[in-house]
């Protein structure tokens, strides 16, 4: 199958609609409150949780003993808040580091998990196979009920974002201000946790444990770079997600052998090096032509204030001079002397330069005024 | 217990030790989720090691993956200094990217590969005994025993000759930098050297795992000790008694070596961040308690000082006057007493001597805050420690 035919099948196929559908949805949700995790410095605490997550999977297995996606989730939220607010213990009341606490957390419970899922599979209960979809996710296994999960939490996050967004807003970017005016900002600050938790969960399924991180990071990351305003960077980081999710799944449908999840994250990486690239105002690409271009005008400036002190010397100041003269100097090029001319700062005439009235009065006011600002 | 048991164990531990060393210098670089991103990242270097050598235990597919690690710090480092992004999400990027082509490349391959994710990211630790090394045809021991080995070795030897290097550059790089040791070096070194480790680990307790024997040990000593040596030697001890404790853990369930490993490694913390003597969870909530006490009591003293009429000075006037609870303004009370501060005279409170020049010893303490004012005090007193 190509991607033309999958497109083709989008709208007719059950499979690859829901499946679609929900990475769509997923990658939605992830980028928006993604967004909140990436300013808030919290990158990689998507990466704890998700991993957190794991024994409440398992415990909650071997509890009910069904594989009903809805316990298993449930599970998880509640590990993955568990882990969540023992590393905010660890951070507060110890004098070890946030990495630290995260790279524990992280790794202790992910191995505890690992242990029961183990265990889970010694047990006598042909039901257990399948529990380690978790790990890597497996977007085939999305049927409606969870696309429609998905869905009523995206408009549920929504609903709360819109009602709190001047709150999250303020808590995001002053903490402090936000507690002398009143707010209560543990309850805000638990909000938003629990909605990025919940969202991590979500996505263990199709994504899985491992990678679910990059889900909530890559979009944030590339919307970051095209805009200063947070709900335009909430909206970007959305369509982002979602169309990650959507070419994600149209690349791994289209091939043999690609698990949806990995090319889902590839796709988002995409993204976010393109936006390094070529976002216009922090990308590489322009931060490097604005780079060179000032140079130049650096280059420019120093071979006028070069012919400036020499055509001092003279009474009349356009006396012409020799470009020999001005072989020497580091600032000196054609290009810039090129550049002089289009401006009228100097004429050239055979092998002989000479400033012109316009170009003696700038350079003598080169490092006095402002007058070049705008060149 | 026989053979196969033993190299087990042998290997568990050496593989602890492996990881508690590097470990312990990354938690207090504060580089800890570094490790979590080379273990991931290391896979694609360890799917391309394997189509070129074809084996799992090749040295050079370590040093091909070892070299994936560093690769993903310098990535890191890279796109930090552009500003783009904060460190921890330059690390977030990196890190599943590298992690997804190589998963990608495991499930293209397939068909040539005998690799698959989960063994990479888990390990199992309990076919290790049975890929032997043999030398001229002698049985030699475990494969995995000697790579294991043989990095554990290089580890103590670059611990051994750099202890100072390191040191210094962990605890003040700029002296470190004045004095002619480039951090620059000091830092690729040791990142080579836990990138290496985690690839000579990964198959035997797997990739994840092994972060939490470089991380688990060390942040479970560092709330035990300040002192680097100490630190050092309490982690490999944490380390390797998880190892032993955990194999026959799972042993008894029988279920994963590695998960098992980490779920004493766990526990053990849990123990440690519960009870450790001054940084324990349960002694920091005493101090904060008695220190809240102590704030009240010096309020409390500092208000009798200020006030000399019997009315503002009557037990029933403090409660409502600096707005306590019954209980609160009791122990406040009962605390002064004990300390001969205060005496009571029916129901009125005045400062006793002592509890005078307390106050203004405490008084010139918060103005000047040097600590000669209150040295006898730290003693008796949570508030003075500092």
């Amino acid at each position: 199958m190509d991607i033309t035919e999958y497109f083709k099948l989008v709208f007719s196929d059950y499979t690859l609609r829901t499946i679609t559908l929900g990475t769509a949805i997923l990658g939605a949700v992830t980028g928006m409150l993604g967004s909140f995790a990436v300013l808030r410095k919290q990158s990689l605490l998507g990466d704890a949780i998700s991993h957190a997550a794991l024994p409440g999977i398992a415990i909650a297995f071997l509890i009910t003993g069904a594989k009903d996606t809805n316990t298993l989730l449930i599970g998880a939220l509640v590990s993955g808040l568990i882990g969540t607010f023992w590393i905010r213990g660890i951070i507060t009341k110890t004098h070890l580091k946030s990495d630290t606490a995260l790279g524990l957390i992280l790794s202790l419970f992910f191995g505890f998990g690992m242990l029961l899922l183990t265990f889970i599979q010694k047990q006598p209960n042909a039901n257990q196979a399948g529990l380690d979809k978790y790990l890597f996710g497996q977007a085939a296994t999305l049927v409606e009920s969870d696309v429609w999960l998905m869905a009523i939490v995206t408009g549920v996050c929504l609903l709360v974002l819109l009602l709190f967004w001047k709150e999250f807003k303020i808590l995001l970017f002053d903490a402090d201000y936000t507690k002398t005016l009143g707010f209560n900002t543990k309850f805000i600050d638990v909000l938003i946790t629990s909605f990025i938790v919940l969202a991590i969960v979500l996505g263990l399924q199709t994504v899985g444990v491992v990678l679910m991180s990059a889900m909530l990071l890559a979009p944030a990351a590339a919307a970051r770079q095209w805009t200063n305003s947070l709900s335009t960077m909430v909206f970007l980081a959305a369509v982002f997600g979602a169309f990650s999710g959507v070419f994600g799944t149209a690349i791994s449908a289209s091939q043999n052998n690609l698990s949806t999840g990995p090319v889902i994250v590839l796709v988002a990486a995409v993204f976010v090096v393109f936006s390094f690239i070529f976002s216009p105002s922090r990308g590489l690409l322009f931060k490097q032509i604005r780079f060179i271009k000032n140079r130049r005008d650096l280059e420019l400036h120093k071979t006028l204030s070069f012919m400036y002190h020499i055509a001092e010397t003279h009474e009349n100041t356009s006396h012409p001079h020799a470009i020999k003269l001005l072989n020497n100097f580091q600032g000196f090029t054609k290009k810039t002397l090129q550049k002089l001319v289009e401006k009228n700062y100097a004429t050239i005439d055979g092998s002989k330069w000479s400033l012109t009235d316009l170009g003696f009065k700038t350079a003598k006011n080169l490092y006095n005024k402002q007058e070049t600002k705008n060149e | 217990m026989n053979s196969a048991q033993i190299e087990i164990q042998l290997i568990a531990s050496l593989v602890a030790i492996a990881c508690a060393i590097p470990g312990t210098f990354l938690v207090l670089r504060k580089m800890a989720m570094i490790s979590d991103a080379i273990s991931h990242s290391i896979l694609p270097g360890i799917v391309v090691g394997f189509f070129i050598t074809q084996d799992l235990n090749s040295p050079l597919l370590i040093l091909l993956a070892a070299f994936t690690g560093i690769i993903t710090v310098v990535l890191v480092e890279y796109i930090q200094k552009t500003g783009l992004v904060k460190e921890d999400t330059a690390i977030g990027l990196v890190f599943p990217a590298l992690f997804s082509i190589g998963v990608i490349l495991i499930a293209k391959n397939a068909n040539d590969v005998h690799l698959d994710v989960d063994a990479v990211l888990l390990g199992e630790l309990a076919f290790a005994p049975f890929d032997r090394l043999f030398i001229e045809g002698t049985d030699v021991g475990p494969k995995s025993l000697w790579i294991i080995g043989s990095i554990l070795l290089i580890t103590i030897t670059l611990l051994l000759a750099f202890f100072k290097e390191l040191k210094l550059s962990t605890f003040d790089k700029g002296l470190a930098a004045s004095l002619g040791f480039s951090p620059v070096i000091i830092h690729y070194g040791l990142m080579s050297v836990a990138s290496v480790t985690t690839v000579g680990a990964f198959d035997a307790v797997g990739a994840i795992l092994v972060v939490a024997l470089m991380i688990a040990p060390a942040a479970t000593a560092y709330l035990l000790t300040t002192d680097l040596k100490k630190m050092l030697s309490l982690a490999i001890g944490f380390g390797v008694l998880s190892a032993i404790s955990g194999y026959w853990f799972a042993h008894w369930l029988d279920a994963s070596i590695a998960g098992s490993i980490t779920t004493m490694l766990g526990f053990i913390f849990l123990i440690v961040f519960l009870f450790a003597p001054s940084k324990g969870i349960i002694a920091v909530m005493y101090r904060e308690k008695q220190q809240r006490t102590e704030v009240s009591l010096l309020t409390f003293l500092l208000h009798l000082k200020n006030h000399t009429e019997e009315r503002e000075r009557h037990v029933n006037h403090l409660q409502e006057h600096i707005n306590w609870q019954k209980v609160r303004a009791k122990t406040v009370l009962d605390l002064a007493q004990k300390n001969n501060m205060i005496t009571m005279n029916k129901n009125i409170v005045s400062l006793t001597n002592k509890g005078d020049t307390f106050t203004s010893k405490a008084i010139d303490y918060i103005i000047t805050n040097e600590d000669a004012q209150i040295e006898d005090m730290k003693e008796d007193f949570f508030l003075f420690r500092g």
